[in-house]
């Protein structure tokens, strides 16, 4: 930084006249009087301890209740929550939720409503590759509802949430030939003129299972 | 895509199968690609004459399409579905006989159908209809049915669902007094079935809740 010159100096602190300095002296005495004056002008105080001053005198008005009231006025109060996605999660959340909403129900369980009861199938068709049942429950439709024997002790079975009420079925035992349940119980006569008999099952409703 | 979007697909194609299962839609549409083309006109006509009858046409649907799975021969289909409407009209007339002057429920009609089907004669069928007139018959036409086809006499499987029914047995619990006869007649030492039906009107009504 460089000195000052005296005679600026003394100007500045009024005590020889402003007109008596050289002409170079004279037009910074006059830049520096002017900065003396903008900082003469700035506020006294900042903005922050206007703020917190501000704060002070207008203070919020103080909620009653206790811990419960607070934590209700908590949970209540409204908040902004940013939630960032990538799209390949959010690709496979949507797919996890596809799936377990469109895939049939597991052996864990299936859940009947009021109208519908679980029914058992049942069959032992040893050396079979695949075992089915068919019925008036599906439209008499193949592939819909297949036995599983996981072992390969030749016990196949299946359970299904079905209507209450009756129904007649077949299994059909490696994608040809049709069987009765010979553990069903109830037959009926198809009606084809060959003798065949359907097995009926009468599927109770939950409310009616013991 | 919005979380509301994924969810809504997923639930519409979740139901989509449910409806498709549960609707009843045309018969012949149906019947389209799962019936012997041959055998479509005559089913269609079959169907027709049911519907313009107030029958319910989907135990005739359901024939159709399962004489179609089993392949069955169309000449053969077609009499099988024949023979149901014929059993349908059997059964309306013996629900009108039974409660002369009311329009059976169509879930009535295909009770009896199916009573008749499974071998049970018109008298008895009509005794146990004016069991409970206002009550679903078919729990009770099953359950002697299933008696009847256990070789035991029809009347006395008649009396015996009626004093069931009396002693406070309804709907599908009326099937166990069948199991239990069933029951009674195969235990080791041997019953006549009379026996067997006896002991059961001695149990009534704490009877077993047995298999469907």
């Amino acid at each position: 930084m460089s000195p000052l010159d005296p005679r600026l100096q003394e100007a500045l602190d009024g005590e020889r006249d402003p007109g008596d300095l050289p002409a170079d002296l004279r037009d910074a005495y006059a830049r520096l009087n002017a900065v003396t004056h903008v900082l003469k002008a700035t506020p006294p105080v900042s903005v922050a301890s206007r703020v917190m001053a501000e704060i002070r005198e207008n203070p919020a008005p103080v909620r009653g209740g206790g811990p419960a009231r607070r934590l209700i006025h908590w949970l209540g109060r409204p908040r902004a929550v940013t939630v960032r996605l990538r799209p390949v999660w959010t690709l496979a959340l949507a797919a996890g939720l596809a799936t377990v909403l469109l895939l049939p129900w597991s052996n864990g369980g299936p859940t009947p409503g009021v109208a519908q009861g679980i029914a058992s199938f049942v069959g032992h068709f040893p050396g079979a590759r695949s075992v089915e049942v068919v019925g008036s429950f599906n439209d008499w439709s193949r592939g819909v509802l297949h036995l599983n024997d996981d072992d390969g002790d030749g016990i196949w079975h299946a359970k299904a949430v079905l209507p209450a009420g009756p129904h007649e079925y077949m299994f059909v035992v490696d994608g040809e030939r049709w069987v009765s349940d010979p553990l069903a119980g109830r037959y009926v006569d198809d009606g084809f003129g060959a003798g065949q008999q359907n097995s009926l099952v009468i599927v109770r409703p939950v409310s009616a299972q013991p | 895509m919005s979380w509301k979007l994924v969810l809504a697909l997923a639930l519409v194609a979740r139901s989509a199968p449910l409806i498709a299962q549960n609707g009843n839609g045309s018969g012949t549409t149906r019947l389209a690609g799962r019936v012997p083309a041959a055998a479509l006109p005559a089913i269609d006509s079959i169907i027709a004459a049911a519907a313009a009858e107030s029958l319910p046409t989907e135990p005739l649907v359901q024939k159709a399409l399962e004489g179609g799975a089993k392949n069955i021969p169309a000449d053969r289909l077609v009499n099988g579905v024949r023979r149901g409407l014929l059993q349908l009209r059997q059964a309306r007339a013996i629900l009108s006989h039974a409660a002369p002057g009311q329009s059976p429920p169509e879930g009535h009609v295909v009770a009896v159908a199916a009573a008749l089907a499974r071998g049970l004669s018109g008298p008895i069928v009509e005794r146990l209809l004016t069991l409970a007139p206002d009550e679903p018959p078919g729990p009770a036409l099953h359950a002697a049915a299933d008696l009847v086809a256990h070789h035991f006499d029809p009347d006395s499987a008649a009396d015996l669902l009626v004093e069931a029914h009396n002693k406070g047995l309804r709907g599908v619990r009326l099937l166990d007094v069948a199991v239990a006869a069933d029951h009674e007649l195969q235990r080791p030492g041997g019953r006549t079935p009379s026996e067997a039906l006896a002991h059961v009107r001695a149990m009534l009504p704490n009877l077993r809740q047995g298999r469907p």
